[in-house]
């Protein structure tokens, strides 16, 4: 198997790298540094006609490469809608492009997320893709049209696989990113403020960690998927309020989930002049209603999600700077808390999240 | 004493003396016949007049036996920059430079007239105005192209009978309509460029990424175009898509030396092929991203400002359609009055109508034949500053260089083709010295439109918006770049990569 990762150097890119690697195959990751912490680097960009490739490294590529995974963008959800529709639109329709120039193509692997469901009404399943839907960002618009391309490219071989938050963490080492998606809470409550979470948090959050996502997206590949859509989640189902308490363990703290709307109002008009995105008050309630037995369309055995991976998350914010070099402090990763945290009187988590680098993107 | 020489020159305005080619110089022939200027330029001088009258009773500024806002010169016809300019200062909010970015392919504006400005009251009444006159274009609209197919109809049955009674019928009743479509296009076209700065200034108040955000869902819902050109695919010698065939603006095609800058890229509609995937549109997705009125105000400014660019592109269409009439009138007309078939084209449509009662007017045209041949070879630059008194041609310099810019946003990648070229198998981005609504059949086949002419409004730019592709103008060089070249061409931000041959 020679799997080409476009997107490979990213938090769920190197985990897939990873996964690959284990399964013998050999691994080439196309990213726009051109490094990658697993596999063979290649200088690229999705956006580019032949993934921005050129001379032999091109021919090399399109005469080898059986399986592709596609998984490149970064995760932001107050991205403007030029620069997810550039990625995630612009740069699909040419990645598909590329795979149809691929003699020995096997199969390929989009890697999607629930989030292109976005608000959507009623039961979903690995059918649905626009019920009608409203999206709460231009992130999740543009997932759904990266899964619309891919869907409506009826002459590849690629399938879609969708996921929940991945926590977990980063394969790359360090700090995982907690500037966007659900980890952007964690600093939020590490630093001891109140969430407002409705029901209190009792409801599936559809969460995986990324060494199980990785594994899936590798069966997806030898399987073969297909054209198929797969979902996949932690079968154990964690709720929305233990994925909270078990990430502040670490920290030996207790999360404040509250059930309070006046301050899911509060969050929604002052969460942005505090550092936090608006549209995370949208998390705060239940997702849609997702079919559990989504999980029947993946061959079993199915991966086992690694044991404590919630707790890891919450260990893994604590780790100093680590792993990819190059990689330098970003700020706005370290979300509202990190923010917040310049202040010196918000206590020893908030402190240690200050001193703490990050790497890595965030998580969907 | 020696005779004035003959000159087809319109006289240069005594206030506004900085002319352009501007909109007329992406779309139109380089040079139009005196019958094209005298249904062209001279009906959009009434309809702007009009339309001045109505938003602000009667300013001096738009009166008088000048025209105030074309020229003509040198056989090119020209928009009047300053006039415009000015008409911009009239409405509350606007600058010059929205419109010579929407129209003038952002050259800088002439200084300001300011003994004629516009008080804040008439200001303020005249944009109440104008928004009255956009609640009318659509039955306005539907009105006169009930008209233009009436005046095609009447066409068909006057030459089939072969009756030059009828056909003079026509010419009579074609006069109406003419000016009722260039009132409308100027209406529409007038009313884009406030709309748009309104649109953007209220997106930027009500959202994140607000002016990326109008760049993305000011597009009309449906353009005409598309239905015109199917029309044309069935070759009704009468129908009326059939003008598509030939030249816009230039009703004396057929004629030397006036079939030299009427240029038109003839293109037949692709049948059977399938557009590219649908998805769902950007201003759909918005929906649920914002509160409720929010939400209301955002979509209810995206679909005014689509409806007015889709008004654009219709009332221009009923422009050409009813010179198309014209196009095919004339000649018939000029056989039945004896005339010389050389001559009607130095003519005007007043003239010509006369004739019949006034022969001797047919003596006009000779001399005028002669001026026409001598400024035809005066190279006349694009933006004019006539502002010297001396007649003499000196082109208005602007300080700022033509910059390309995105005008329909996305990213196209793919190689460049030609618009008389045949559809390569990959992803193919049309370039283009300049490009009309003639190339609409190759847009849902295309990753983009790279044009070396073009303005924020401009009719590609328009169509661009519509079919969902990007689109960037103002490149220089863009029809030199050779076919077959891989491209990238950012829509938003104007970047164009030429991306290294060798990668292929």
């Amino acid at each position: 198997m020679n799997v080409l990762i476009v997107g490979g150097s990213g938090y769920l890119g190197s985990g897939i790298a990873r996964a690959c690697v284990n399964a013998g195959a050999r691994v080439r990751v196309v990213s726009r540094r051109g490094t990658a912490p697993i596999g063979e680097g290649l200088s690229g960009d999705a956006r580019l006609p032949r993934l921005g490739l050129a001379g032999d490294v091109l021919a090399e590529v399109r005469a080898q490469t059986t399986h592709v995974v596609l998984c490149f963008g970064p995760v932001s959800w107050t991205s403007a809608p030029g620069e997810v529709l550039e990625t995630h639109a612009a740069g699909m329709r040419s990645a598909l492009t590329f795979l149809r120039e691929l003699p020995a193509l096997e199969q390929a692997v989009h890697v999607s997320s629930l989030l292109a469901l976005g608000r959507a009404q009623g039961r979903v399943t690995n059918r649905e893709l626009y019920t009608g839907q409203q999206f709460r960002n231009w992130y999740e618009y543009g997932k759904y049209c990266a899964e619309r391309l891919v869907r409506d490219c009826a002459d590849v071989p690629v399938g879609s696989v969708r996921f929940g938050p991945i926590l977990g963490p980063d394969p790359r080492g360090g700090r995982p990113d907690t500037g966007y998606g659900l980890p952007a809470v964690f600093p939020h409550l590490l630093a001891g403020y109140p969430v407002h979470l409705d029901g209190g948090g009792d409801f599936p959050s559809w969460v995986t960690d990324v060494s199980s996502a990785s594994d899936v997206v590798c069966t997806a590949l030898t399987a073969p998927i297909g054209r198929g859509t797969w979902t996949w989640f932690d079968p154990a189902m964690p709720t929305l309020r233990e994925v909270f308490t078990e990430v502040c363990r670490a920290w030996g703290v207790v999360p404040r989930i509250v059930e309070a709307r006046p301050l899911r109002y509060l969050t929604r008009v002052l969460g942005e002049r505090f550092g936090l995105a608006p549209e995370l008050v949208e998390y705060a309630r239940p997702w849609f209603d997702l079919d559990p037995g989504v999980l029947r369309d993946i061959p079993e055995p199915w991966p086992v999600p690694e044991p404590d991976y919630l707790a890891a998350t919450g260990r893994a914010l604590r780790e100093p700077a680590l792993g990819v070099a190059g990689q330098t402090l970003r700020e706005p990763a370290l979300g509202v808390a990190g923010r917040a945290l310049r202040e010196p009187a918000l206590g020893v988590a908030g402190r240690a999240l200050r001193e703490t680098p990050v790497v890595g993107k965030g998580m969907t | 004493m020696s005779a004035r020489p003959v000159t087809v020159d319109t006289d240069v305005h005594p206030y506004f003396t900085v002319y352009s080619a501007g909109n007329f110089g992406e779309v139109a022939p380089q040079r139009l016949s005196p019958m094209s200027w005298s249904l062209v330029g001279d009906p959009m001088e009434r309809g702007t007049r009009a339309l001045a009258r109505r938003l602000w009773g009667r300013p001096a500024w738009a009166e008088g036996g000048y025209y105030v806002f074309v020229g003509y010169f040198g056989c090119r016809p020209y928009h009047n920059l300053a006039a415009y300019c000015h008409l911009s200062r009239a409405i509350p909010g606007l600058e010059p430079r929205d419109v010579t970015d929407a129209y003038f392919e952002g050259v800088d504006p002439p200084p300001e007239v300011g003994a004629l400005r516009t008080g804040r009251v008439r200001q303020v009444s005249g944009a109440s105005m104008l928004l009255r006159e956009l609640r009318e274009i659509g039955p306005r609209l539907r009105a006169l192209e009930e008209n233009v197919a009436e005046r095609e109809w009447g066409l068909r049955a006057a030459m089939t009978a072969g009756s030059p009674v009828g056909l003079f019928g026509v010419l009579r009743d074609t006069r109406p309509v003419l000016e009722e479509a260039w009132a409308l296009h100027i209406l529409t076209t007038s009313a884009l460029v406030p709309l748009g700065a309104l649109q953007r200034r209220v997106y930027r108040r009500l959202m994140r990424h607000g002016s990326e955000i109008a760049h993305w869902l000011s597009r009309p819902r449906e353009l005409v175009w598309d239905r015109l050109h199917a029309a044309a695919a069935t070759m009704d010698p009468y129908g009326p898509g059939n003008f598509l065939d030939s030249s816009f603006y230039e009703v004396a095609d057929g004629t030397a030396p006036w079939q030299d800058y009427a240029v038109r890229h003839k293109r037949a509609s692709t049948a059977g092929a399938q557009a590219t995937v649908s998805l769902l549109d950007p201003a759909e997705a918005l929906r649920g991203m914002l509160p409720r009125w929010r939400s209301q105000t955002v979509r209810a400014l995206a679909v005014s400002v689509g409806e007015v660019m889709a008004g654009r592109e219709h009332s221009k269409s009923l422009a050409m359609r009813t010179l198309h009439v014209y196009r095919r009138l004339l000649p018939q007309l000029c056989t039945a009055l004896g005339l010389d078939a050389q001559l009607w084209p130095y003519l005007t449509i007043r003239e010509f109508t006369d004739l019949a009662t006034d022969p001797g007017l047919a003596g006009r045209a000779a001399p005028r034949m002669q001026a026409c041949r001598a400024a035809l070879r005066t190279p006349m630059p694009e933006h004019l500053d006539l502002s010297g008194g001396d007649g003499v041609f000196r082109p208005w310099l602007s300080d700022a260089p033509p910059a390309q810019r995105g005008v329909a946003p996305g990213i196209g990648v793919g190689v460049v083709m030609t618009p008389d070229d045949d559809l390569p198998d990959e992803p193919a981005i049309i370039a283009c010295s300049s490009a009309d609504a003639d190339i609409a059949p190759l847009l849902p086949f295309a990753a983009g439109v790279l044009s070396e002419r073009g303005s924020e409004l401009s009719h590609i730019a328009i169509l661009a918006r519509e079919y969902g592709i990007p689109c960037v103008v103002g490149y220089p060089g863009a029809a030199t770049v050779p076919p077959g070249t891989t491209v990238s061409i950012n829509g938003s931000t104007g970047e164009v990569n030429i991306l290294d041959q060798s990668a292929r």
